[in-house]
């Protein structure tokens, strides 16, 4: 009992060496090998409290917030499992499958799937205008005018953000979740 | 006993419902842990890539180009040798309305017929090999692959290492197309043009449940002919029609099936005046065991047959092939992979007087072994490979190919490669077994040796900025053994006064510069430069003087440029040009041409024209007949 307690201790950084937050991240791993795809559902979760969208964006104040996923779902259940049970401003959050763009009605956050790479360009021409943050590990999307790209770097994931893209669209992303990204603008990077 | 049994399923349920909620709970603890997790902390996670092979293009230790679905999209290619013309490391030439000489680093040989002697290209679709036994070439008019079917083609210049299968000496052409998963709902595509006479093609994709998933699809091509060098009908119109399946069943994680087929069927008007028909079935079972390990086993029968009917010349070939192959990690460093290959190709060739293969029907069998171990010397930096694969074939018997590559990581945007590696061309049924009175009298040679290179290469990679990748690869690549045409005067077994030898060796060296940049979010441009050398030389008094030119007319300097270009209000404009110097042998002056294509893509809809060969009315590439200028348009639903 003592020696699990003393070890969690170690674990969470509060003994032994290692910065917090590396620790941390290996107390996660020690619960078994994190996936990829799990990693990245939780980023998604948390992009949800880091984004502000216009108030119409939203048809009455109970109204979930809705996560699409356009094309092949990479995420098996880890997006699923990632938001059950929570609420952001006390909306609840939902997630939604869709096959093609035109499926896509009202979205506040939509997950664009490596499928679509091919025609990536298309449906972020098509999206223009559409208070949506758009979300994507296809190579090239924030270059392409996509909001936020995750790029995944020595088994680490890091986060590729073009701000004005998102401004384009009147989304607003936290200075938060900004400080911790790349900063990337359409036309140069 | 009922109540033991009783007892014991309920006992077996609990277990069952324990170990669930044991995983669950897992599961959302290490949830919790993550999500109660800053973004700071969250990018300190290491993850396991779900990917097999984590393996990117900039590592790679050889000279590796992949056209992607989009790049052969926006060329405006309409048939699989126009896209291969996208691959800036490969030569391509247009022989007539429907035939090509394609190859990487020279040896575009002389037409043999309605062909080009190309033979030192392994070239694939999905994994089934398709140049021909017969003179170990590839008849490129009848690979009609629908081209929104490929996901991406992959070509390697130089020998191929020991992953590949046979006749990789000069580069290998790896076409994959898209699984059916990522083809599901209709697909239909109608084109009509000047020199694309009329072009149609249906694909539909479907599922069973969330495992098994299909697509069908037919398409027909009608080409018109090309034009004599100063103009007039070189009468090699031609019609193919061709259709075929794939499916993709993933029962498990750990397992995946995929079962795919074509049949085809075509004409060919012209002096040559061919019938063609094909049909070919292939299954591949992949099992994986993790992240690092996995077998696959894939076995194929392909047929083909093919009727030059002016001659009455006909060649049927059936082949089977068997292929497994184990990959696993052996300890932190050693990535190993070993595996082996049977395959049978049986021929019959209805001979005529003047072109004959003796004896007409044969078997030829070619069983092949390879191993190869990717070591981590400084894990993340660098990379050794070595590899080595044990062939034996019906005429030439064991030959051995090991390779040696490196490729050091000096930082995530730069890689240094080099390898050195040992690649064969086991002899075709042309090389040892022609009776050619009607080719000036010229035989084949029944104890006709493996063609052999010793490649060396140095290549480096760079991404200077984001959005941006520079790729150079050299090499000198040393031949001997080369095939030659000996006068032999009457003295060979068909007492004809010339016959194949192996009387040939040579050098060949140059570079390969290519480049990919995305200049602006709405404009990309691809391309690259090549230069070629080589210089062959006889190794016995009886070689005649024109067998060095028989065996490559290739150009010294080439050039190829794409510009992939978005405007407003979804409109698309692309452009490829292209400078090819002029062939030495056969003489073709230097060209330069260029493709455009204005394309509207909207939602399900995509309206395309494209012009071709636009500098010029007619442009001859390779040979005698010269490919007009031509303009199509295109319209394509996807729903």
């Amino acid at each position: 009992m003592w020696a699990r307690l003393i070890l969690s201790l170690a674990l969470l950084g509060l003994v032994g060496g290692g910065t917090p937050s590396e620790s941390r991240a290996q107390s996660a791993a020690q619960q078994g090998p994190v996936r990829e795809y799990q990693l990245k559902a939780v980023f998604v979760f948390h992009f949800t409290q880091f984004a502000d969208w216009l108030p119409g964006a939203f048809a009455d104040p109970q109204a979930p917030l809705v996560i699409g996923i356009l094309g092949d779902n990479p995420f098996g259940s880890y997006l699923d499992d990632a938001v059950r049970g929570e609420q952001v401003n006390n909306r609840p959050i939902v997630v939604q499958h869709y096959r093609k763009l035109s499926d896509v009605k009202a979205c506040h956050i939509l997950f664009i799937a490596q499928s679509e790479s091919d025609h990536m360009r298309q449906i972020l021409d098509d999206l223009r205008g559409r208070n949506i943050l758009t979300v994507s590990d296809a190579d090239g999307f924030a270059a392409q005018g996509g909001m936020i790209q995750f790029l995944t770097e020595k088994n680490k994931i890091r986060l590729r953000i073009n701000a004005d893209a998102a401004k384009a669209a009147d989304v607003t992303i936290s200075s938060k979740l900004l400080r911790s990204a790349e900063i990337v603008t359409s036309g140069r990077e | 006993m009922g109540l033991l049994i009783r007892a014991l399923g309920i006992a077996g349920l609990a277990i069952i419902a324990t170990d669930a909620f044991a995983q669950h709970g897992a599961q959302t603890t290490q949830d919790d842990a993550l999500k109660s997790m800053s973004m700071e902390e969250l990018m300190n996670v290491e993850v396991t890539l779900v990917s097999k092979r984590p393996e990117r293009l900039a590592d790679a230790a050889s000279a590796i180009q992949v056209i992607t679905q989009e790049d052969i999209r926006r060329s405006g290619a309409s048939t699989l040798p126009e896209a291969l013309r996208l691959a800036s490391n490969l030569m391509v030439a247009q022989f007539n309305a429907h035939d090509w000489a394609i190859t990487a680093r020279g040896f575009n040989g002389v037409p043999l017929s309605n062909n080009s002697l190309a033979d030192k290209l392994l070239v694939m679709i999905d994994g089934r090999s398709i140049y021909t036994p017969l003179f170990a070439g590839v008849f490129w008019d009848v690979q009609g692959v629908v081209l929104d079917d490929i996901d991406r083609i992959e070509v390697v210049s130089g020998p191929g290492g020991a992953l590949w299968g046979a006749n990789a000496v000069n580069g290998v052409i790896n076409i994959v197309t898209k699984s059916a998963r990522k083809t599901q709902g209709l697909y239909a595509t109608a084109a009509a043009g000047t020199l694309l006479e009329d072009m149609a093609a249906v694909r539909y994709g479907s599922h069973v449940g969330d495992s098994l998933f299909y697509r069908v699809y037919a398409q027909r091509y009608d080409g018109y002919s090309s034009n004599l060098p100063h103009g007039g009908d070189a009468k090699d119109d031609w019609r193919m029609t061709q259709s075929g399946f794939r499916m993709d069943y993933q029962p498990s994680d750990a397992n995946a099936l995929t079962f795919q087929g074509d049949a085809y069927l075509g004409s060919e008007g012209g002096p040559a005046g061919v019938l063609v028909n094909g049909q070919n079935v292939l299954g591949r079972w992949t099992h994986t065991y993790s992240v690092e390990s996995d077998v696959t086993v894939q076995l194929y029968i392909d047929h083909t047959y093919r009727n030059f009917t002016i001659q009455s010349l006909r060649d049927a070939v059936t082949t089977y092939d068997l292929d497994a192959q184990h990959r696993f990690a052996l300890g932190e460093r050693h990535r190993l992979l070993w595996g082996g290959n049977i395959r049978f190709a049986r021929d019959a060739v209805n001979n005529v007087p003047t072109f004959l293969i003796v004896p007409p029907r044969r078997t030829l069998q070619l069983f092949s072994g390879f191993v190869q171990d990717e070591i981590g010397v400084v894990p993340d930096r660098v990379n050794v490979t070595l590899g080595t694969k044990l062939e034996h074939n019906t005429y030439s018997g064991l030959e051995i190919q090991p390779s040696a590559r490196l490729a050091w990581t000096l930082t995530q945007r730069q890689t240094v490669w080099m390898a050195i590696s040992r690649a064969v061309r086991a002899p075709s049924r042309f090389d040892a077994d022609l009776v050619a009175p009607g080719l000036g009298g010229l035989a084949g040679n029944p104890d006709f040796a493996a063609e052999k290179v010793v490649a060396y290469e140095l290549g480096y990679r760079v991404q200077p900025v984001d959005n941006v990748s520079v790729s150079l690869a050299t090499f000198t690549n040393r031949y001997t053994d080369l095939r030659s045409i000996d006068v032999v005067g009457g003295s060979s077994p068909s007492s004809l006064p010339f016959q194949f030898a192996n009387d040939q060796r040579g050098t060949s060296s140059g570079v390969e510069l290519s480049t990919n940049a995305q200049l602006t979010p709405r404009w990309r441009i691809r391309g690259g430069y090549t230069y070629f050398e080589k210089r062959l030389r006889p190794t016995s008094a009886n070689v005649l003087p024109v067998s060095a030119d028989v065996e490559g007319n290739d150009p010294r300097n080439q050039l190829l440029l794409q510009s992939i270009m978005n405007l407003p209000g979804h409109t698309q404009f692309d452009v490829v040009t292209r400078y090819v110097d002029s062939l030495p042998n056969y003489p073709v002056p230097q060209y330069v041409t260029s493709d455009a294509r204005l394309g509207w893509e909207h939602r399900a809809f995509e309206f395309s024209v494209v012009g071709r060969n636009l500098w010029r009315r007619r442009q001859q590439e390779f040979g005698i007949t010269a490919i007009p200028r031509s303009v199509y348009g295109k319209i394509t639903v996807r729903r």
